[in-house]
């Protein structure tokens, strides 16, 4: 097999139609919760909405990263919720402080950044894929988990392993030539790609949305009905 | 009368009996020996099969065994730099030796006869060494315009290969042009260039890829050939795995720069002063399987990357189609325009709101139907 061509095939055609999937499904489920709209507010209540907005999200990113122990699903499972968060920031780092990855963003928004060194990145790599088979491990043998977990978490959690394991082989040069490592990088990342707008990995957008809504909610200062 | 030998040849050129066995040595570095290759066909004493301090014995016997291998050496759609390579090579008397002292018949580059006195010497050659001599090929075929984007004496450069590979022993491609198509077949390939094993398929063809082709390489895959009689083993893409078994990055001197993530951003940063990893400014090492950075260039002198350059990836397949030469590699070969994106998120955003829109007057609808309506409400 002629890995140059699959290669090429890869990085070219096939990352560009899996790019305009993304962006189009993208646009699409975002028009679809913009166009929700908010429910009437009949009776206004006391207190802030933007106040709760800010708590909510300096909750989500300060607090509660810093002092997990102050939320009931930490003290339940730390080792799991420990697992989930390393691989978050070790998916966000990986992806746009790992020197290959800001090039393929530069070279689509026109402009670079800084990157951090590659041993560093490297590291976080090999936590993330060990995160997630952590998670993995958790949802196979955790009752409650497993009983809420349906194909499309188990496709979930491959579609998102995959991209990593195969960058890890990569960037190490582990058993094949780099061109197929590459390749299949380049594939499983285009699969990838394709799957976000159709399945829950699109809660990278709608995390936020979610958050605001809690915010909103939480910043209220009136009897819920 | 028997023919010369390769050694009575160069003895009658001069070369003493000393630097005969000193060239018997350098051509087994040469050849890039690891494994001895099948001993048949080059009627050495079998059983001999461990590359050692024998092996400059084999080669010793081989040439004073064996006549020389004449060499045609053509040239289609390309830029002599192979040919310039070649010969301005500085590597000592090896490249002499190929060139001058041992085979060629026919190099237009080279040659000093021109015109049909050129193109005639060439059929003597080819009538003189019929299924014995090697068919050097440089510069790719045009496949197009009834193969008249390139001719020599008025006759395209397809039947010019097609009628000289009949009688050729063996087939070499140097250079990336004869070997993938190179520059001429870059998009949109307006000639229809193809490389010479995509057109002669009917015998191997050995692509010694490059821009240009490493001298050594080309000499060591025709000494090769004039020693044993056989071809060096091949990969995938028919290139000697000898000189293309490994990455220019596997064997990089900068390498660990890479593995230690210390990269130089711009040619003229503290990291490009340092010797620092290329690979942000766009080096293609990692795709590409080269011996650039063992043997490099001007008699082991220097190579791209030391002299603070990316690989371009030339002896890759369609490497001028492979992105830009600055342009990192992990970047996307084309990413769509601005333009396009703006197209795709309207696209979607139309998509969702005319989705939304449809949904909501289908709730209005249902909410209208599930009420009683006023005529209803008075007959009850």
């Amino acid at each position: 097999m002629d890995w140059n061509a699959v290669l090429s095939f890869a990085r070219g055609p096939f990352f560009r139609v899996s790019l305009f999937i993304f962006i189009i499904g993208m646009s699409y489920r975002l028009a679809r919760i913009v166009f929700l709209g908010w429910s009437k507010d009949h009776a206004k209540a006391d207190g802030s909405k933007l106040g709760g907005v800010i708590k909510s999200y300096l909750k989500g990113f300060l607090i509660l990263p810093f002092y997990p122990w102050v939320k009931n699903t930490f003290n339940r499972n730390p080792l799991i919720y420990i697992a989930g968060g390393l691989f978050h920031l070790s998916l966000f780092v990986v992806i746009f402080l790992g020197t290959a990855h800001m090039l393929v963003w530069k070279s689509l928004l026109g402009f670079g950044w800084p990157t951090i060194k590659t041993p560093i990145i490297d590291l976080l790599a090999a936590i993330g894929i060990i995160a997630l088979l952590m998670l993995l491990i958790n949802r196979l043998i955790n009752p409650v988990v497993k009983m809420i977990s349906g194909p499309s978490e188990y496709i979930n959690w491959l579609l998102v392993f995959l991209p990593f394991l195969t960058g890890y082989i990569m960037y190490h040069h582990l058993g094949s030539p780099y061109e197929k490592l590459y390749s299949l990088h380049m594939i499983t990342v285009n699969v990838l790609l394709i799957w976000i707008p159709l399945s829950r990995i699109s809660h990278f957008m709608f995390y936020f949305f979610s958050r605001t809504i809690h915010g909103v909610e939480f910043g209220k200062r009136a009897v819920s009905p | 009368m028997a023919e010369k030998t390769i050694y009575e040849h160069l003895s009658d050129k001069g070369v003493s009996r000393r630097d005969f066995l000193k060239i018997c040595g350098m051509l087994v570095g040469a050849m890039g020996l690891s494994n001895m290759p099948p001993l048949e066909a080059s009627g050495l004493p079998r059983g001999l099969n461990k590359v050692e301090t024998k092996t400059i014995d084999h080669v010793r016997q081989a040439l004073e065994s064996k006549p020389r291998v004449p060499v045609i050496w053509l040239e289609f759609q390309d830029c002599a730099g192979c040919t310039e390579a070649l010969s301005r090579s500085t590597s000592p008397t090896l490249v002499d030796l190929v060139l001058n002292d041992l085979t060629i018949e026919y190099q237009e580059t080279l040659m000093a006869a021109a015109g049909f006195q050129a193109e005639g010497a060439k059929q003597q050659a080819i009538e003189k060494y019929y299924g014995k001599y090697i068919l050097v090929v440089e510069g790719s075929l045009p496949t197009m315009g009834e193969g008249g984007f390139c001719t020599i004496g008025g006759r395209s450069s397809l039947d010019i290969l097609k009628e000289d590979a009949a009688g050729a022993a063996a087939i070499i491609a140097t250079g990336n042009c004869a070997s993938y198509g190179g520059l001429p077949k870059a998009n949109p390939n307006p000639t229809g260039a193809k490389g010479v094993w995509e057109i002669i398929t009917d015998k191997p063809v050995v692509n010694i890829p490059g821009c240009p082709a490493i001298p050594e390489v080309t000499t060591g895959v025709i000494l090769h050939f004039l020693v044993f009689g056989t071809l060096p083993e091949l990969d995938s893409l028919n290139r000697p795995k000898t000189f293309y078994g490994h990455t220019v990055h596997d064997r990089c001197l900068r390498r660990g720069f890479y593995e230690a993530g210390k990269f130089a951003k711009s040619f003229d940063d503290e990291g490009a002063k340092q010797g620092w990893c290329l690979y942000k400014l766009g080096c293609k090492g990692p795709t590409t399987y080269n011996s650039c950075a063992t043997i490099r260039w001007d008699a082991g002198l220097s190579f791209p990357i030391q002299s603070g350059h990316p690989c371009l990836g030339c002896s890759q397949p369609d490497f001028w189609d492979g992105g830009g030469f600055y342009q990192g590699q992990s970047a996307p070969l084309n990413k769509p325009t601005a333009t396009a994106a703006g197209a795709a998120v309207a696209a979607g955003v139309a998509l969702g709101a005319g989705m939304a829109v449809a949904n909501r007057s289908q709730k209005k609808k249902e909410i209208v139907d599930s009420q009683p309506s006023d005529e209803e409400e008075k007959k009850e």
